[in-house]
């Protein structure tokens, strides 16, 4: 498959050298459709069910939340809602919603059916479920009146707010009519759209590609006036080589995943621009604190300190940049740490308190098979640990085998390469990676267990004021750097490239390394 | 004939059930935790525990098998335990993609490739002999993937004659579902334009996955009928003044034809199951990638489901073959 890889971007290097036909925007029936090319199939649009950046892409489209993330840094926008209030235990959480918010078959959007959308997922106990179930029961979502709905949690919860842009309103009266077996509509809602979203889904063409028509109707509107913006046709092109082909030859109009390279060669060119920009997401070397080696914390900062976080730039072309925290940038409360760079006096000192102080053991370091830039952190690892006498077993692993090594502590490797996006931007998000209520994920394969920021991270997430809460995070950002269970990583940039006439892009650092947010997107040729 | 037939049908359901324990025990005892990757990344355990007990993840293997084994009987192909899609319904849209892109494959490795060894045999040792060789060699060392990027850059992106990918043009309007074979069902419904649509979105990927059974049929039909040429009763033929055409066509290559079958109905089987690699170059939505995603999400359903489609179709196709031999060889016929 690398070679695969290799070849394609060779030979279509040569095609963007050599030019080639360029695509002109054509109206179909009168309205522009815009194409969007991305490499993750829909498996549904239902907003209760699990969830991808494809199947995110679709439902924050064809649904709407009561708030919404927006911006970078990324805030929390009044959505549905207009406003809310809390009370001053942080338990009640009361939001009013917008009066004019319609469902796109012309049914209000009221506050029984927000009530009613979060009971259902709660109940499917599947999906966005688990951001809420520790704190939220379904009986205590209150209809106080039809725009006015009340959220009672069972103890303050600070970073509620921060995940509700990922619960969706669905029409109840629209998922009760395709209940079959008790089942709350998830067959009908796999395929069919019950939203009040900007988007109606006019086509699911498994495989192939989705379709999404835009509500000239919506009820909040659009940030433009194109009225011939007929919408948007997420399709699947899984290589991307094909990609950048099919922008080059005018078949897609944005594409979701060229690597950086292929963004540079396509980003010369006249007609298609490129966007850049930091990402919520972290990329770091997860070290198993209770393993065999790792559990030696002079170990794990001796390694910290022999590698080269160059390479972490290096093998993105520059798109990326080193952590500055255990938190990434785009999170709440980040503040700046002195993080370990490569020093080998330092590595050595370290190496020298461990139980090999002249090395002579071997670490393994497990990475997705068939990704290079995870192969080529590998091999920059294995070059600066021979420098301590440390060899490295580099096992790539399909990710089902990642995850399956990562839940358990006995089969969790030396260093495991982990890109880990948060769903939100409360520190709570992040810092609770490093609780052991987390270890069985794949994120949490270092299983950190360490009393005083166990302690630190339950106090944090009871306080709502947050006054109090940030100097707590930024005294956990410490502590987990001082207990070095990963290599901390870098930040990667998320990578666009489109053609000149698309416009209204507008990035978040929230979403996922591929999602678009297709609301503001239009076309003006 | 009939009994024969039967025979082989009750061997190729123990085969079938032979496939299906083999990959059930093997897609089962791999790592991985399949109730976890349904409930998703940052499920709680609770939500992984119901998936398990829903799933049946938890109960034994042998009776996990019964399970299948009885699902299968009423024909439920089961649920993608990573997509939460019925697996029948997948396999109803993909397959008849690859179906239709191989049933093309083929064709023009026949209508090709059968000519060619033809002329090469006629020609042996000669200049059309070289370059026909020269092709066949390229078929097999030329890797798939490398020539449908080639195809693709050359015709599509440098010459735009074709489309870069995908079975229709994306505004196009597909045709009627009848078998799910695009270019037939736009044929079944009058709709010749929405044919000729398909048709050329077809051609490149076909070219590229027929271009190794091209290969391998030249050469096999240029040494069957180098060896037949030489027999008394074509020297025979000569010396009676019968015409080489006739000599060629009817009396050589109706015996060098049928080692010539057996490797048609070979590549078939196999290129049904070799497809992922031209689908994925070309973005066309067959079961190869279909499969290839299941495998590497361990998806085990859908490996179940694909594994055992193309194993009966292996099985039929050779089934199929065999009775050829037969119609075409009165010799087979009578050892039936």
């Amino acid at each position: 498959m690398r070679f695969l890889k290799s070849t394609s971007a060779l030979v279509l290097s040569m095609a963007a050298t050599l030019g080639g036909p360029v695509g002109a925007v054509e109206k179909q029936d009168g309205q522009f459709w815009m194409v969007i090319g991305g490499r993750q199939p829909v498996s549904h649009v239902d907003p209760g069910q699990s969830y991808d950046y494809a199947v995110r892409m679709m439902t924050q489209s064809l649904y709407d939340g009561l708030v919404k993330y927006t911006g970078d840094p990324p805030v929390v926008e009044p959505w549905l809602a207009t406003d809310w209030t809390t009370s001053d235990d942080g338990l009640v959480w009361t939001f009013n919603l917008a009066p004019e918010a319609m469902f796109n078959n012309g049914d209000p959007v009221t506050a029984e059916a927000v009530a009613y959308s979060y009971r259902r997922v709660l109940d499917m106990n599947e999906g966005v479920s688990w951001m809420l179930s520790d704190v939220l029961n379904g009986d205590n979502i209150q209809a106080l009146d039809e725009h006015t709905v009340e959220f009672t949690l069972d103890r303050p919860y600070a970073p509620f707010l921060s995940f509700l842009p990922w619960w969706f309103v669905v029409n109840p009266a629209q998922v009760e009519a395709h209940v079959v077996d008790g089942d709350f509509g998830k067959a009908w809602m796999s395929e069919n759209a019950a939203g009040s979203g900007p988007f109606t889904l006019e086509r699911f063409d498994q495989g192939t590609a989705y379709w999404l028509k835009r509500n000239a109707d919506y009820w909040k509107g659009f940030p433009y006036e194109a009225d011939d913006m007929g919408g948007i046709i997420y399709r699947l092109i899984r290589e991307t080589s094909s990609q950048r082909a099919a922008l080059i030859a005018g078949e897609a109009d944005m594409v979701t995943d060229l690597t950086p390279e292929e963004l540079e060669i396509v980003g010369a060119r006249d007609n298609i621009d490129v966007s850049s920009t930091p990402a919520l997401t972290s990329f770091g070397l997860k070290m198993n604190t209770q393993g065999q080696h790792m559990s030696d914390i002079n170990l794990r900062k001796a390694v910290a300190y022999a590698f080269d976080y160059d390479t972490f730039i290096q093998v993105y072309n520059g798109n990326a940049t080193l952590q500055t925290s255990s938190f990434t940038d785009a999170v709440q409360g980040k503040v700046d740490i002195d993080m370990p760079r490569k020093d080998l006096e330092k590595a050595r000192e370290y190496l020298a308190k461990s139980q090999w102080p002249d090395g002579g053991l071997t670490l393994e370091y497990v990475y997705v098979q068939g990704l290079e830039q995870q192969r080529q952190m590998g091999l920059a690892l294995l070059n600066s640990l021979r420098e301590l006498n440390i060899e490295l077993e580099m096992v790539p692993l399909t990710w089902p085998n990642m995850v399956a090594r990562s839940s358990d502590v006995n089969q969790s490797p030396d260093l495991m390469a982990i890109f880990t996006t948060p769903v939100s931007t409360d520190p709570d998000a992040v810092a609770i990676q490093y609780h052991p209520s987390s270890q069985g994920k794949y994120y949490a394969s270092h299983f950190l267990e360490d009393a005083e920021l166990i302690n630190m991270i339950e106090q944090a997430r009871k306080l709502s004021d947050w006054d109090e809460r940030a100097p707590i995070y930024a005294e956990i950002q410490q502590r987990i750097v001082d207990l070095q269970p990963e290599i901390f990583g870098m930040m990667r940039q998320r990578m666009f490239a489109y053609q000149t006439y698309v416009k209204g892009y507008e990035d978040s650092p929230i979403r996922m390394t591929s999602e678009v947010d297709f609301y503001p997107l239009y076309i003006q040729p | 004939m009939k009994r024969l037939i039967l025979k082989r049908l009750g061997l190729m359901l123990l085969m079938l059930l032979g496939l299906a324990v083999i990959t059930f025990t093997v897609t089962n005892i791999a790592p991985g935790d399949p109730a976890r990757l349904a409930a998703g990344p940052d499920a709680s355990q609770e939500m992984v525990e119901q998936v398990r007990v829903a799933r049946g993840f938890d109960r034994s293997l042998p009776v996990r098998f019964s399970l299948y084994l009885g699902q299968l009987a009423r024909g439920d192909l089961g649920t993608s335990v990573y997509t939460g899609r019925p697996v029948a319904k997948d396999v109803a849209v993909f397959l008849p993609a690859t179906v239709e892109l191989v049933l093309f494959s083929i064709i023009i490795a026949v209508v090709l490739g059968v000519p060619l060894g033809v002329l090469a045999a006629v020609y042996q040792n000669r200049l059309p002999d070289h370059a026909i060789r020269f092709l066949s060699v390229s078929g097999v060392a030329l890797p798939m993937f490398w020539l449908g990027l080639m195809l693709q850059w050359y015709l599509s992106l440098e010459l735009g004659l074709f489309p870069l990918g995908g079975r229709l043009g994306i505004f196009d309007d597909v045709p009627p579902r009848i078998t799910g074979m695009i270019t037939f069902d736009a044929i079944f419904s009058g709709d010749h334009a929405t044919a000729g649509t398909a048709l050329k979105h077809m051609i490149l990927p076909a070219v590229a996955l027929s271009f190794p059974a091209l290969a391998a049929i030249i050469r096999v039909n240029r040494a069957e009928m180098l060896e037949v040429l030489d027999r008394d009763y074509v020297v025979n033929a000569r010396a009676q003044g019968i015409g080489p055409f006739r000599i060629i066509a009817i009396y050589a290559l109706k015996n060098a034809i049928l080692p010539t079958l057996a490797m048609i109905g070979l590549r078939f089987g196999w290129m049904l199951g070799g497809t992922v690699l031209v689908e994925s170059v070309f973005d066309f939505p067959g079961i190869g990638l279909y499969a290839a995603k299941a495998a590497i999400s361990s998806d085990f359903e859908p490996i179940m489901a694909v594994t055992l489609i193309l194993g009966a179709a292996f099985m039929l196709i050779n089934l199929l073959i065999d009775l050829t031999y037969a119609l075409l060889d009165p010799r087979v016929r009578h050892q039936i």
